[in-house]
């Protein structure tokens, strides 16, 4: 059974989106963010914010957008998770935070095959735990630099001062030109743009000579599905807003702790069906929770909802294949979908402003 | 309800029909004139003229390499900013869904085929289309870069074990038909090769490109799907390429074969530049096959975007990017390539592609075999339909276009030679009729009874362009959804997909390869009814018999 909170006290479920429906009503510019929710819930979360004119963000949009920029100001070879799995023979594992963002990487790749790891910054990696992964570099700020000699050094060209020995550098150089098909590994949550565009450019130069490609490792809650179906829904990324009748990108205009902390948003509609994640802005607004978890976060009414792939089937981006998939519901309950729920609220909305 | 369409020029070739009369629609099909009873609509189209909704055989619309192309290419000139210098106009290959079915259907489109999914992202793919209104859709799976094939021609497993993957890939990935896009190199490419040419054997398998078109030939034939192979052949876009045209044509033997966008396959060598027209060969060899078909992929001038599965190709193509960006994606069969391109009236190459395309649909004597595409985006965004439908229609509009570009680029042509002109009975039929009929969809495509209530109904006027762009009305199964060029009701279009046997062998073998080579099982690639999230998605095209 789903449960219903108005301002901190239970209620039946159908008040909760009647009284959703009245602060969404109210507001002149609300946010639809956090957006942690199936492919489902992506789209209804779109027919919503068109619905009102609203702005439609991901809690994870700095690092989606991170590599996105990559591809839409420079350009990006990539490569699938399944590729990876069946052809690479060698692994360029760039930056910490690669088994947090993908728990099954060295189960899926760490098999037989070449690995160097630059600047890990785990522990575990550190202590050699993983036999095939040689490490180089020890403190993550030095990636950035070590990225960038590893691709003049590749490209022949005299470097002046390096952070870790030339040799070390000339030869994970000499190994990244040797591999067959090599495959680079990072987490956009984890680096800054250049670095992942210095990364980027190193691939297409490989190119040259042998075949490299890359594998962005995808961000949690159901980002790049969410991405996807913004992109196939609005012509655009996340970060649009419909305010002024049309679709309309901007990733610093429609950031939603920006609208929200600015004061030109007026009401939040916060979406983690995935889990308790909470808002990173700081000012207090009407705000309507969907949660998978709700926590004490204080709000003018809560909803919860099932968890997408747990409580209910779902379509989710997978991590393992690189590709959106139908998952079926490992515990089914009887729990409203995000997709249901804003499906509800927009049957009490009066009608959309023609267009 | 019943409708009467009233005193019309009704164009139905599929039917032997051009005669002013009347067309009577009841609920979603189209019926006989009543003997008595009333009708409850009449539109007065006295002076238009009346067709069949238009069916577009090859048009890159929905799945993740368009989505991919959407997120790249942000730039837009907004309708409410209006134009900001450091922008470029919106590239129409990014338009999202909504604005696809929307766009489509104002020009009396009623039915549009996706032609490149990967059986592996098919899902998507069918989220998207169902996110595209109006219209109805169809998809075409891509084989012939992946391992499984691969190893069963290396193996000589024999046709049996061929036609039993292509059913089981066609029936999980929920396709009308199945294509083959550059085969075996996107295979090659992944081992370093960059050329790869009819008669080169991919690395590792050794297997010729021909074989592998020549076995997924076979096996659609076998399978009695409606849809021949549909090919992008190998060397897209190279100067002389159209000898790997001609020798893919003359590879098609005596069974059905359907090459796409073979504009772009229309190139020689000759000429100041290396590179020239080879259309009017290309059409010549064509003309003689009777047992292939083609459509155009006509290049316009503009801004756009080409995406491609052929990721050799649009590796090859990256650095000459406009505006300078790509994304390359090695792919666990095909991959793809994004290159954003502007097509420009002082480039030679692109007036001799330009060139080529109409001298293709020109000299092509059959409208039956010559299918109008611009292999959107990638030649031309489909919204420049228009304006190519008058182009083909009227020798003085070329004349006036040809007098505005580079002659030299010309020269190496022979448009400026030919008189031709389509009639508007040539145009119905290329556009409806032939396409109903190369796809097997037997109640599309023309106005008799018992059709689906799919109909297009134009003004004519002396600007054919303008004809074409907007409707005066658009039925779509019986319900009117354009007035004047305007949508009115966007109601959800199904996707059509073909429904063959599948040997039950093969589920258990397929469940076995994944496992083995991905650790995976493949229930990630199924595409079901109740995961699209919209009532009744599919309709099923029946095999032949």
């Amino acid at each position: 059974m789903a449960e219903a909170w108005i301002r901190g006290k239970s209620a039946p479920l159908e008040a909760a989106i009647v009284e959703a429906a009245n602060i969404v009503a109210r507001s002149r510019h609300p946010v639809i963010a956090g957006l942690g929710t199936d492919v489902a819930g992506a789209r209804a979360a779109v027919k919503f914010a068109r619905h009102v004119g609203g702005v439609v963000d991901h809690m994870h949009s700095d690092a989606l957008l991170r590599d996105l920029d990559v591809m839409r100001e420079a350009s990006m070879m990539v490569t699938t998770p399944t590729e990876a799995h069946v052809r690479a023979d060698f692994l360029l594992l760039v930056g910490p935070g690669l088994i947090e963002a993908w728990p099954a990487l060295p189960e899926r790749l760490f098999g037989k095959r070449r690995i160097i790891w630059l600047c890990p910054g785990a522990a575990a990696v550190s202590a050699g735990e993983y036999k095939n992964v040689a490490v180089l570099g020890d403190n993550p700020a030095d990636l950035p630099a070590i990225v960038a000699l590893l691709r003049a050094r590749c490209a022949g060209r005299p470097v002046a001062s390096a952070p870790v020995a030339l040799a070390t550098i000339d030869a994970v150089a000499a190994e990244l030109k040797r591999a067959r098909f090599g495959v680079a590994i990072w987490s956009a949550a984890e680096l800054d743009r250049l670095t992942i565009e210095m990364l980027c450019g190193l691939v297409n130069d490989l190119n040259e000579g042998t075949r490299f490609s890359g594998l962005p490792l995808a961000s949690a809650d159901n980002a790049p599905a969410v991405q996807q179906v913004a992109g196939w829904m609005t012509g655009f990324p996340l970060r649009t807003g419909f305010g002024r009748g049309v679709p309309e990108h901007d990733p610093w205009r429609f950031e939603a702790s920006r609208l929200i902390d600015s004061g030109e948003a007026d009401c939040a509609v916060w979406i983690s069906a995935y889990g308790a994640r909470r808002p990173t802005w700081k000012r207090d607004l009407p705000l309507v929770v969907l949660t998978g978890n709700p926590s004490t976060l204080r709000t003018d009414v809560t909803i919860t909802v099932g968890r997408p792939g747990l409580d209910h089937d779902a379509v989710e981006y997978l991590a393992t294949t690189g590709t959106l998939a139908a998952v079926s519901a490992r515990h089914p309950e009887a729990a409203a979908s995000v997709a249901s729920v804003l499906g509800k609220i927009i049957t009490k909305l009066p009608a959309a402003p023609p267009c | 309800m019943l409708t009467r369409l009233a005193g019309g020029r009704v164009i139905d070739p599929a039917n032997s029909r051009d005669a002013i009369g009347d067309i009577f629609i009841r609920d979603d099909r189209i019926v006989d004139a009543p003997a008595g009873g009333t009708v409850d609509e009449t539109y007065d189209i006295s002076n238009k003229i009346v067709m069949a909704g238009a069916i577009d055989v090859h048009s890159h619309i929905a799945g993740s390499n368009e989505t991919m192309g959407r997120l790249v290419l942000p730039e837009l000139r907004s309708p409410v900013d209006g134009f900001h210098p450091g922008h470029f106009a919106r590239p129409a290959g990014t338009w999202n869904t909504f604005e696809t079915g929307c766009t489509y259907a104002a020009m009396g489109f009623t039915t549009v085929v996706e032609p490149a999914v990967l059986p592996h992202q098919a899902l998507q793919a069918h989220l998207e289309l169902a996110d595209i209104p109006i219209i109805d859709k169809a998809t075409l799976t891509v084989l012939g870069n992946d391992d499984f094939l691969l190893n069963l021609l290396r193996r000589r497993e024999g046709r049996a074990a061929i036609r039993d993957y292509a059913a089981w890939t066609l029936s999980t990935s929920r396709g009308l038909g199945i294509k083959v896009i550059n085969a075996g190199g996107a295979a090659a490419f992944k081992d370093n090769l960059r050329v790869f040419s009819l008669d080169d054997e991919v690395p590792e398998y050794g297997v010729s490109s021909r074989a592998i078109v020549k076995a997924l030939q076979e096996a659609v034939h076998e399978l009695r799907l409606t849809h021949p192979l549909h090919v992008h052949c190998n060397n897209l876009g190279l100067a002389g390429n159209v000898e790997t045209a001609l020798a893919t044509i003359e590879a098609a033997e005596h069974l059905p074969l359907h090459l796409a966008h073979l504009q772009f396959y229309g190139y020689g060598k000759e000429g100041p530049r290396g590179f020239s027209s080879a259309g009017a060969r290309l059409a010549e060899a064509v003309n003689a096959a009777k047992s292939v078909t083609i459509d155009v992929g006509q290049v316009m001038f503009g801004q756009t975007v080409t995406i491609s599965c052929d990721v050799l190709r649009q590796f090859n193509a990256r650095n000459r990017a406009r505006p300078k960006k790509w994304v390359i994606c090695d792919g666990d069969s095909n991959g793809a390539g994004i290159v954003p391109y502007e097509y420009n009236t002082a480039d030679f190459f692109n007036v001799v592609q330009w060139a080529v395309g109409l001298e293709l649909f020109l000299l092509i004597n059959d409208p039956w075999r010559v299918f109008f595409t611009t292999d959107h985006p990638n030649g031309a965004p489909f919204t420049a339909y228009p304006d190519i439908l008058a182009l083909l229609m009227d020798r003085d509009l070329r004349a006036k276009w040809m007098s505005r570009l580079p002659k030299e680029a010309l020269e190496v042509t022979t448009l400026s030679s030919i008189a031709r002109e389509y009639s508007i009975v040539d145009i119905a039929i290329m556009t409806r009729a032939a396409p109903a009929k190369l796809l097997g969809l037997k109640d599309r495509g023309h106005l008799g009874v018992g059709a689906l209530a799919d109909i297009a109904v134009y003004s004519p006027g002396n600007d054919k362009a303008a004809m074409f762009r907007e409707a005066a009305l658009v039925f779509k199964s019986g319900q009117l959804v354009v007035r004047d060029g305007t949508v009115r009701h966007a109601p959800i279009g199904r996707t059509l997909r073909a429904d063959p046997v599948c040997e039950n062998g093969i589920k258990a073998r397929m469940r076995n390869y994944y496992q083995e080579r991905y650790a995976l099982s493949p229930e990630f690639m199924t595409v079901a009814d109740a995961t699209i999230g919209k009532p009744d998605p599919f309709e099923i095209v029946p095999c032949l018999n």
